[in-house]
């Protein structure tokens, strides 16, 4: 989809990893993805390197991770768990991106509550915060050329838009309610489900 | 000047709660639980709602401490949606580090589990919903939803990040933002290095002064 791959090179999975071996894998994943882009690392360890699915499973993955509520990357660490033992390794997959990104960040944490009345610190994390902002403002428009020629899609978006960013109405309600209304207008005609 | 005092009275009636009270820290958890499903899209798109639990429901954090775990939670490897362990842990902070670390992975936890479920439900079930025209309208419906939540998300971002330390909008931070999206959307360089010029910028006191 939006990866880069290359298609001369179609991996052969090489029997189901151990455990260990998962876990391992997506430690390496989570520790690769300094700042976003997270995927784009996956595919490249998973499909490239440890050989575990084919490319096209792996985008199928990712498009269910995409669809269903929660993040991404964990998602996408619970689809590849499932494709080989079950639950017992979608879990162990998930310790893997988890556990030490996870505690890294609460010892940054702790320190950031500590320390963080030193003025050099304030003003370095101002900085930094206006490029992650940039990098949040950037996702709505990464997926806006889809829809460009979809002036239902479009009208949808800017009452959510509108309701969330003027009308400050919480996002719960909001998307119980236009969820339903999206998900009728987008409903298969008969015509076109008859294969 | 009658708006200042005000907002200074409200900053002053909203009261963090004790978490070393078990029902509260209960409470704290039921939200983020009660959250998960709608993390749509990828998970940033609840975003504008931590910021309404953390800072204007439950007083854990200022406005600039939010926008600072923010920055830590993307610039750190991992998952970027770890942000909720940090805002469990700003929550618990009063309690002393042991409370603390309890709410972080209690949140972490919580934010996690019931779209996890739903996640293992999908993978075993999916392919037997192939041609259903739930899954079809599901697919189809909930992009333009995630398109306008993601915009609103960014747009509340900006405004939460931007700011002076006097609180009004930092013009050299919202550029800094500006061309830092731009360069997300026209270049394949790794945000890594936004993030480091930026905190150079910043270091430089061009950002927040």
């Amino acid at each position: 989809m939006t990866e880069p791959t290359d298609p001369g090179v179609i991996p052969e999975p090489s029997g189901p990893p151990t455990h260990s071996q998962i876990f391992l894998g997506m430690l390496q994943v989570a520790l690769s993805a300094f700042g976003g882009g997270l995927s784009a690392w996956s595919q490249r360890i998973v499909v490239e390197q440890k050989r575990w699915m084919s490319n096209e499973e792996f985008l199928t993955g990712l498009t269910v991770a995409r669809l269903f509520p929660g993040p991404n990357q964990i998602n996408m660490a619970v689809y590849i768990g499932t494709q080989f033992r079950g639950l017992s390794v979608a879990l162990v997959a998930l310790a893997g991106i988890l556990l030490v990104p996870f505690t890294l960040l609460m010892g940054l944490g702790v320190l950031y509550f500590s320390v963080h009345e030193l003025p050099a610190v304030d003003r370095v994390l101002a900085g930094v915060v206006a490029a992650a902002a940039g990098m949040a403002l950037s996702m709505g428009f990464k997926i806006l050329n889809q829809y460009w020629k979809d002036p239902v899609a479009l009208l949808l978006a800017a009452v959510m838009f509108a309701g969330l960013a003027f009308a400050h109405l919480r996002l719960v309600p909001l998307v119980l309610v236009m969820g339903p209304i999206a998900m009728a207008w987008y409903w298969p005609r008969q015509e076109a489900s008859g294969s | 000047m009658a708006l200042a005092s005000v907002s200074v009275l409200l900053a002053a009636a909203c009261k963090p709660m004790h978490l070393g009270d078990l029902g509260n820290l209960a409470k704290v958890i039921w939200q983020f639980l009660s959250l998960s499903l709608f993390s749509l899209g990828g998970g940033n798109t609840l975003l504008a709602e931590y910021h309404h639990l953390s800072v204007d429901k439950y007083c854990w954090l200022t406005n600039s401490q939010f926008a600072d775990l923010y920055a830590l939670a993307e610039a750190a490897p991992g998952p970027s949606s770890m942000i909720v362990g940090l805002l469990g842990l700003g929550a618990g902070w009063h309690e002393g580090p042991l409370w603390a670390l309890l709410s972080a992975y209690g949140a972490e936890i919580a934010i996690l589990l019931p779209s996890t479920l739903v996640m293992v439900m999908a993978c075993l079930g999916w392919r037997q919903f192939e041609h259903s025209p739930l899954r079809v309208a599901f697919e189809r419906g909930l992009g333009p939803i995630t398109l306008g939540i993601l915009f609103a998300v960014g747009l509340k971002i900006v405004r939460t990040a931007d700011v002076t330390r006097a609180g009004t909008l930092s013009i050299p931070g919202v550029i800094v933002s500006i061309v830092v999206c731009v360069l997300m959307l026209r270049t394949r360089i790794s945000p890594l290095w936004f993030m480091a010029f930026a905190g150079v910028l910043g270091a430089l006191g061009i950002i927040n002064c």
